[in-house]
């Protein structure tokens, strides 16, 4: 069976060949069997959102190739766009002055929905969706978890086999983010048997959802596995974190024996460091003797690597980079 | 459900939604069939002041209608139509970036100029009503009578002239793809076409420069053909030689527009342009 999605050797720089020149995508190659849910993990500005734009046809590449169900996107990009449906996250893709009724009509009319389909269509979405009872209301007057539901069936109203799935959960409240990773897991993949690419820096979500990952980081893609064998591949390795409070910069640290890996975040006003080891015990009585005229610790435990700290491991980076993704 | 048809669909439901996006801002709709009542008015009094009156002798002699108000009221509402090319057109790719729609849009399978001939679709109703609505009130209050004799040829220019400015839109919107201040280039358009389209003069009495400039804008056979059928002017350009150009403009504008808003929209997706307005 041929793969839904395969990206061969794709590039794509901004200001190229100029001062400031951006490689956002540089050198990818992977596939998207059919009905799998693929996730692209990374940091803001890795180039998931470039490498999406570049399969919806929103951005043309410099090199390689992109193929869509069969379809090359820089041939037949209409016939690339009839297949997917591509869902962002944040809630402005949709017109707040029309009601979820309206606007899943005009769409519905833009993918050519047959006319006679198209009540039973938005019924069926609207229920799915439970939003039947606000389907004459403003989307303005929505809160922003409808609004992200409402998005969704947007994106569902032509039933397309694959689905681009960029930062869907960015920005809901606990509530609605259950509900969307619960939607594209149970309904989206595992029902109807979609094709998903969902591109994250949420480690928990890709790790709950994902059949395989790939880690992106700086345009290219560092390591792709299932999240078992990615987290398998630095089983020998533990993670010493320290809760602590004070400022602490990575750039500060000193090269330790047994540190392999390390992550700095900051969350309700503590400091995490999370350092890959293979010997937490050595590594622990080294760390304390730098940091403590720095901060304060807290606490400290051993535990066992999470996909975050494999990222971490494996690129180096940190998945809480600043700035907007690229 | 064939090509065309899947098209022509898209297109009415751009067109649908921008009546019904209007629709719930009601001051501003309300605004957009007043105003252009603030724009006719100075025109007015200026030809009063000009000629101490409604009525003229020279104009007569020079274009053989001898009434200011039905002369300029008509290349007034002819030229609502350039804005409709200019503006209207020009900005619908732009209104759907305010909206944060454009992305969600640019991905369906229909090809990007279908938004903008949705929005030429839905500006041309908006200004024929407009146009009725002005044409209703003027006529009344000023008592104008107009010939009906050649009403199908009347339309038959208005169509062709507008297909000609249709091209000029498609052209402004591709440039909204590669220009952050697109309204430059939308700006200085309208305002030359406005300044050379004979709307309340006679081409006769611009400069012999702009007068052959005048004879490359559709506007121009536009309003000269619609006021000789409607108040009898005297044609400079025999009538077959003015459809003829309308039709050879409309052919020219309409092909360079699209090779612009194709090219232009190549080279925002090559330059990943769109996401930084």
């Amino acid at each position: 069976m041929p793969a839904d999605i395969v990206v061969d050797a794709l590039y794509k720089f901004f200001k190229k060949g100029r001062p400031g020149e951006v490689r956002a995508v540089d050198g990818v190659s992977f596939q998207i069997e059919k009905g799998e849910l693929f996730g692209l993990l990374g940091p803001n500005g890795a180039g998931k959102t470039t490498l999406i734009k570049c399969i919806s046809t929103l951005l043309i590449p410099d090199a390689g190739s992109i193929r869509v169900a069969g379809f090359d996107v820089n041939k037949d990009p209409l016939k690339v766009r009839q297949q997917i449906g591509v869902l962002t996250g944040g809630e402005r893709s949709l017109y707040w002055k029309l009601t979820p009724i309206e606007n899943l009509r005009y769409f519905a009319a833009l993918y050519g929905v047959p006319r006679n389909q198209v009540k039973e269509r938005i019924d069926y979405l609207l229920s799915l969706m439970e939003l039947k009872d606000k389907a004459h209301t403003r989307v303005e007057k929505l809160s922003s978890g409808m609004k992200q539901k409402l998005s969704i069936a947007r994106v569902l109203v032509h039933n397309p086999p694959i689905l681009l799935v960029d930062e869907p959960t960015i920005g809901l409240d606990p509530y609605f983010a259950q509900f969307v990773r619960n939607f594209i897991k149970h309904e989206l993949n595992q029902r109807l048997g979609k094709t998903i690419l969902l591109t994250t820096h949420y480690m928990d979500e890709a790790d709950a959802l994902c059949d395989r990952v790939a880690f992106m980081n700086q345009g290219r893609i560092d390591a792709l596995d299932t999240p078992t064998r990615l987290k398998r591949s630095i089983i020998k390795k533990e993670i010493l974190e320290i809760k602590c409070l004070g400022e602490l910069q990575k750039e500060e640290f000193p090269a330790l024996e047994n540190l392999l890996s390390l992550n700095i975040t900051r969350l309700d006003g503590f400091t995490y460091i999370r350092m890959g080891t293979d010997n937490p015990e050595r590594l622990l009585s080294r760390v304390i003797d730098f940091i403590q005229h720095r901060v304060k610790v807290y606490s400290v435990q051993v535990t066992s690597p999470s996909l975050e700290d494999v990222f971490v491991y494996l690129t180096g980076a940190s998945l809480r980079q600043g700035g907007d993704d690229a | 459900m064939s090509k065309i048809a899947h098209y022509l669909r898209a297109i009415n439901a751009e067109n649908m939604k921008e009546w019904r996006i209007e629709w719930k801002y009601k001051p501003d709709f309300i605004r957009q069939f007043l105003e252009p009542f603030v724009y006719l008015f100075p025109y007015f009094l200026y030809g009063y002041a000009l000629l101490g009156g409604r009525y003229s002798s020279h104009l007569k002699s020079i274009t053989g209608v001898d009434d200011m108000v039905a002369y300029t009221f008509i290349g007034y509402l002819i030229m609502g139509f350039l804005n409709t090319a200019c503006w209207a057109m020009g900005s619908s790719l732009r209104k759907e970036q305010w909206y944060g729609t454009l992305e969600a849009i640019f991905v369906a399978p229909v090809p990007r100029w279908v938004y903008v001939a949705g929005m030429a679709l839905h500006s041309t109703c908006h200004q024929g009503l407009i146009m009725v609505f002005q044409a209703f009130l003027i006529t009344t209050v000023f008592a104008l009578v107009f010939k009906t004799t050649g009403i199908f040829l009347v339309l038959l220019i208005v169509v062709l002239m507008l297909m000609g400015l249709y091209g000029l839109g498609i052209m402004v919107a591709g440039f909204t793809i590669g220009m952050k201040q697109w309204w430059v280039i939308s700006e200085a358009l309208s305002t030359l076409i406005t300044v050379v389209t004979p709307i309340a003069y006679p081409l006769a009495v611009l400069p012999i420069f702009l007068q052959k400039a005048a004879l490359f804008l559709p506007t121009t056979y536009g309003i000269i053909g619609v006021r000789h059928f409607l108040l009898g002017e005297k044609l400079a350009i025999s009538l077959p030689l003015i459809i003829f150009r309308l039709i050879v403009i409309l052919v020219v504008w309409l092909t360079v527009g699209f090779a612009l808003f194709i090219f232009m929209d190549r080279y925002g997706r090559k330059k990943g342009i769109l996401s930084l307005y």
